[in-house]
């Protein structure tokens, strides 16, 4: 029987920014590191009380991925739109955690909010992705 | 009771000052100075908010730098405790240990051993399904590529079920 999730794949515009924005900002920890010899780079990292869920930061416009131009260029579409997906992060306070990554520049999508499943703030990681920020209730 | 943003800005104030000066000692009083609050109501409101003491969460953060400077770093256990904020070696790898899960210099060597084989043998720390869809390009192969929705464009023949084995 399957169990667990262990990696799941972030798709961002770029690698190296994702790398500061994750670990920089967000606090989150860089598990593996790997650069193949065709320069991929297998970068992922776990969230600080999550340290067995490695999340892949991929950048599918960079090289040493093997897409085919068509895929990029959707790739660049769906990234750039920030229609790729979206995920959900716990916080301890969304109204701290809130003012505090503002402090650092990360871009909010309005104050944060009482929801049905606790509060909330949208946040977005500036590389294609939006992210829900909540403290459940 | 909620919290006013005004006090909200005070604990995050004190909360960025561990990260910045965890390296330094750091008491509760230099803390609530910070904040500009009582120590009582100081301590309430930051392990109201990060759930943890602000000793657990100083602690952490010391934890974390011991971490990366023990595999990154040339230098003995003694000195990174030092320089991480640590005054005792035998707390410092006493509370090493409860959160890592190993002592120091059994960390360092793990860690160094398995940084050996990320630069060496980087293929091997990546899932295969990985390397399918992203170094390869696409589905693995045998699988039909647009099933989800309702094409039957595959890119073999064993597409429906999948390749034989």
């Amino acid at each position: 029987m399957i169990t667990r999730v262990s990696h799941v794949t972030y798709f961002v515009t770029d690698q190296e920014k994702a790398h500061q924005f994750y670990v920089g900002k967000l606090g989150f920890k860089v598990n593996t590191d790997a650069t193949m010899d065709n320069g991929f780079r297998w970068l992922t990292v776990s969230p600080p009380d999550q340290p067995d869920l490695e999340i892949a930061l991929i950048s599918p416009l960079k090289g040493g991925m093997g897409y085919d131009e068509e895929t990029v260029q959707a790739f660049r579409v769906l990234l750039g739109k920030g229609a790729l997906g979206a995920g959900v992060m716990d916080t301890t306070d969304c109204r701290a955690t809130y003012e505090e990554l503002r402090s650092k520049g990360v871009e909010f999508k309005g104050e944060p909010k009482d929801q049905f499943y606790g509060t909330e703030a949208i946040l977005y990681d500036g590389l294609g992705n939006w992210f829900s920020m909540n403290q459940r209730k | 009771m909620p919290i006013a943003p005004d006090i909200y800005r005070r604990i995050i104030t004190a909360k960025l000052y561990i990260d910045g000066n965890f390296r330094e000692p750091i008491d509760l009083d230099r803390l609530a100075r910070e904040a500009c609050i009582s120590r009582f109501h100081f301590h309430r409101l930051f392990t109201r908010i990060y759930r943890v003491t602000p000793h657990q969460y100083l602690t952490r953060k010391r934890i974390e730098a011991a971490q990366l400077g023990l595999a990154g770093k040339a230098m003995t256990v003694t000195e990174i405790c030092n320089e991480v904020g640590f005054e005792s070696v035998g707390s410092f790898s006493s509370l090493f240990k409860k959160a890592s899960g190993h002592a120091p210099t059994d960390y360092r060597l793990l860690a160094r051993e398995r940084s050996r084989q990320v630069t060496e043998q980087p293929r091997s720390f990546i899932p295969h399904c990985f390397i399918e869809t992203l170094v390869e390009g696409g589905s693995p192969k045998g699988f039909a590529t647009r099933a989800a929705f309702g094409h039957t464009k595959s890119n073999s023949q064993e597409a429906v079920s999948g390749p034989k084995p």
